[in-house]
């Protein structure tokens, strides 16, 4: 009880203080937060694509490795249907979100350095990837921006566990990336998408009425 | 034997007709069918589509099967009915999203089966949503003119609202007629103004959408709307504006038609052509340069008869106001005397006045204006006393004359230079003078004795006199314009017999008699004093003492009549000689060297 008193006696304050105008502390509405969001990830999936259509054209898939295809983020339970997204509370879409960009920060930046090392891809390639990288890690940053917004207004009753785990599950990933490059883009330009979809939902789902 | 022909007959005509009919028939496994398409309309549910190969004459069953990735599991297609012919149909629970489907037909039949290519399938990727609904078209106004407001809805099975599946929105307008499509693109809004289309004209309008990342659906049925008939705006202002200035141009060029001449002698000024006196055209056109020099040559020119009609300059001299005679104790600037400079002798530069032949012209029609009391007032600030020289002539007082250039100069002498008097005396030592200088332009009252030519040279030194008040036109009054060392010449046309020379220029002694020729040049003398006695001192001429002597020498008679003019006229006057000095000037105290020789008499009168 008292953490929500405080919680709220914080959001007060804020709210006075920021009435007046003060420039420190001008805040961004939520949907304004979601949009900018979902947009980043819009453009995210945006490059992913291209850069996996780019490979596709390099490198021509074995067939051996069609069946063995496995993404090293496959053991995050994601929702594969609008039904079961649906069913997932906001605490737990945010969730799954956060992991996914965990899980692809180090391994993108791993890819960008293995493609300029081995000098086989064009620059704009490369630039995509560096990009691409980048990108991830500023989605990440805000989606947590959006999720602490989102606790700020109770809108999410829960903080996000803790973000140990989270870093635990980085750690984990880095070393899984694969010389694959087409399979780790084919992988990534999927969870890519998922974010995307994910944060729509959440979005809609929040904020109904801003342009859903 | 009959039975069994008849009957066998039709039998073997009949198996004789089918063995030549039906070809060799071998039955064979059905070829391979193949999977067209796989299409989502929302995300949610698909359905592929395969095309049968060869059935191999047999009746060929098809089936499709599916493994999921990471899967070995093969499924078989929950539905066959729901999607149509050759098709199968995935329902919500039977799809997965972000998982590869492994998907082929098998095709079998009696004599075997075979198996299509295997098509990887991603539900995500192969959306394609139905085509947008409710598509309305309407005619709105604005400022601008009409235009087409066109709105539609989303596909009723693409769920946008939970923000499954976002749509984009792309509208094509074309003319009935036309070929060409115009596309626009309308966002994920739904509905979109199209603007600047063509007045009366029939437009149909289509829509279609297309997910985040997927198909595009099919356009929609064409919706057809009939532009009203209009003017745009900008059209009708540029005809009025065209209207408006054919109109003013139709003016302008009226006016300048019925203005024609003026106009044309605004923009080409006639240049006066060139014109000699006496010189004939006409005479010239006909050819006979005699008579065309001959009539340049003008009779009358220069004027010797008719004194009576030229200017007519006199000199007044007074006994009482002797001292007054120049300037009453006023010294008059020696720039007054030597700023005339006379220059040459001809006409150029000058207003009409300057010319002495037009002024005689004028100054014989007894012009006495007002200008030449104008002009004589150029000698700067002075009270004139006689200013008025009593005919109801203006004052020319100062405020008048302050910075008048004297572009004309008193009629009968010509040439005086006017600025350079006004340049030497820029400041001016404004000497009130009592007398001014005046020249009066006027027909001498008939005293000329028609017959003698009395002829009175004078150097073009001319005394001041004092230019008493006179009331009438009687009066005789002298002024003498203040002309320092000009060569200007006058001679003594008559001596009236109220003691008034009248002075005339002289002018070229051409068609003179020949007496006067003589004088004509540097035959003159100046007048170097004038007596006591009234006696014209003359002054010998520096530059020619030869003629000096010969003009005493050879026209003695010459003298002679002056003298007996001036006893004639004079009482007082004593038939004393002439003073000539011959010898070159005695130079006397008071008498100042002014230029070319000429004496200052003014000083020494004084």
């Amino acid at each position: 009880f008292s953490l929500a008193a405080c919680s709220v006696l914080w959001v007060s304050l804020l709210l006075m203080i920021c009435a007046h105008g003060y420039p420190e502390c001008q805040t961004i509405s939520l949907a304004d937060l979601f949009n900018r969001v979902i947009q980043h990830s819009a453009r995210l999936h945006r490059l992913s694509s291209d850069l996996y259509s780019e490979f596709e054209q390099y490198l021509i898939p074995s067939k051996n490795e069609i069946g063995t295809r496995k993404c090293h983020t496959s053991y995050i339970v994601t929702p594969n249907g609008k039904e079961h997204a649906q069913k997932l509370a906001g605490e737990e879409l945010t969730e799954v979100i956060l992991k996914l960009l965990m899980a692809w920060g180090e391994p993108l930046a791993q890819f960008h350095q293995s493609m300029t090392q081995q000098q086989d891809y064009n620059i704009y390639s490369s630039n995509k990837a560096m990009e691409m990288s980048d990108m991830v890690h500023e989605l990440k940053n805000g989606v947590q921006k959006v999720a602490e917004k989102m606790q700020l207004l109770g809108i999410l009753s829960t903080f996000l566990n803790g973000e140990d785990t989270l870093h635990s599950l980085e750690s984990e990933s880095s070393s899984v990336f694969s010389v694959d490059h087409l399979n780790f883009l084919h992988c990534f330009r999927r969870d890519s998408d998922k974010i995307w979809s994910y944060l729509k939902i959440l979005k809609c789902r929040i904020l109904p009425e801003s342009g859903c | 034997m009959m039975w069994i022909d008849s009957g066998t007959m039709p039998l073997l005509t009949l198996s004789v007709f089918f063995l030549l009919l039906s070809p060799a028939t071998s039955t064979s496994a059905p070829g391979r069918p193949r999977v067209t398409s796989c299409r989502s309309p929302e995300k949610e549910t698909f359905t592929c589509w395969w095309e049968p190969g060869d059935d191999g004459g047999l009746p060929t069953t098809y089936a499709l099967y599916y493994c999921l990735e990471g899967s070995e599991t093969v499924y078989e297609c929950p539905d066959y009915k729901t999607a149509g012919k050759n098709s199968c149909f995935f329902s919500k629970n039977d799809t997965s999203l972000w998982i590869n489907y492994n998907i082929s037909v098998v095709a079998t039949n009696a004599e075997g089966k075979s198996v299509s290519e295997p098509v990887e399938v991603d539900v995500v990727y192969i959306v394609q949503p139905k085509t947008p609904e409710s598509v309305m078209v309407s005619v709105l106004e604005d400022d601008h003119g009409p235009y087409l407001r066109v709105s539609w809805d989303k596909p009723r099975s693409a769920d946008t609202r939970s923000g499954w599946i976002t749509l984009v929105y792309q509208l094509r307008v074309k003319q009935v007629k036309e070929e060409n499509w115009e596309e626009y693109d309308a966002g994920m809004q739904k509905y979109y103004n199209v603007f600047s289309l063509h007045s009366g004209k029939e437009y149909m309008v289509q829509v279609r959408c297309k997910p985040d990342h997927g198909f595009w659906s099919e356009w929609t049925t064409p919706a057809y709307i009939q532009m009203p008939d209009f003017i745009p705006r900008e059209r009708s202002m540029w005809i009025m504006v065209a209207v408006f200035s054919a109109f003013i141009l139709l003016i302008f060029a009226w006016t300048m038609n019925v203005k024609r001449s003026s106009v044309k002698h605004y923009l080409l000024p006639p240049i006066p052509g060139p014109k000699i006196r006496g010189f004939d055209q006409q005479l010239l056109k006909s050819g006979k340069s005699e008579e065309v020099f001959n009539a340049l040559v003008i009779q009358g020119f220069p004027p010797t008869t008719n004194y009576e009609d030229l200017l007519v300059e006199y000199l007044e001299v007074y006994d009482d106001v002797k001292q007054e005679l120049v300037l009453n104790g006023k010294n008059l600037p020696e720039g007054l005397l030597k700023s005339k400079t006379m220059s040459s002798d001809n006409d150029s530069g000058r207003g009409s006045c300057d010319s002495r032949t037009l002024l005689m012209e004028k100054c014989a029609e007894g012009v006495e204006e007002s200008g030449m009391e104008q002009e004589l007032s150029q000698f700067g600030e002075s009270s004139w006393a006689s200013s008025d020289s009593g005919e109801d002539r203006e004052n020319p007082a100062s405020p008048r004359q302050e910075d008048r250039k004297v572009q004309t100069w008193p009629p009968v002498f010509s040439s005086p230079q006017p600025h350079h008097f006004q340049q030497q005396q820029p400041g001016g030592t404004r000497a009130s003078y009592h007398s001014v200088p005046e020249i009066s332009c006027r027909s001498p009252p008939g005293h000329s004795s028609g017959g003698q030519q009395n002829r009175f040279s004078k150097p073009g030194f001319y005394q001041y006199t004092q230019m008493h008040s006179m009331d009438s036109i009687e009066h005789k009054h002298v002024a003498q314009v203040p002309q320092s060392q000009s060569a200007e010449y006058v001679e003594v046309q008559t001596v009236d017999p109220e003691n008034i020379l009248l002075l005339r220029p002289l002018a070229n002694a051409e068609g003179h008699d020949p007496e006067l020729s003589d004088f004509a040049g540097e035959d003159y003398s100046k007048v170097r004093d004038v007596t006591s006695d009234n006696i014209l001192l003359l002054q010998r001429d520096l530059s020619g003492p030869q003629y000096v002597r010969d003009y005493c020498q050879d026209q003695s008679g010459q003298v002679d009549p002056c003298f007996m003019q001036l006893q004639q006229v004079e009482q007082t006057c004593k038939p004393t000689n002439v003073h000539l000095h011959l010898p070159s000037l005695m130079l006397q105290d008071g008498m100042r060297l002014a230029g070319n020789g000429y004496v200052d008499s003014t000083i020494m009168m004084s």
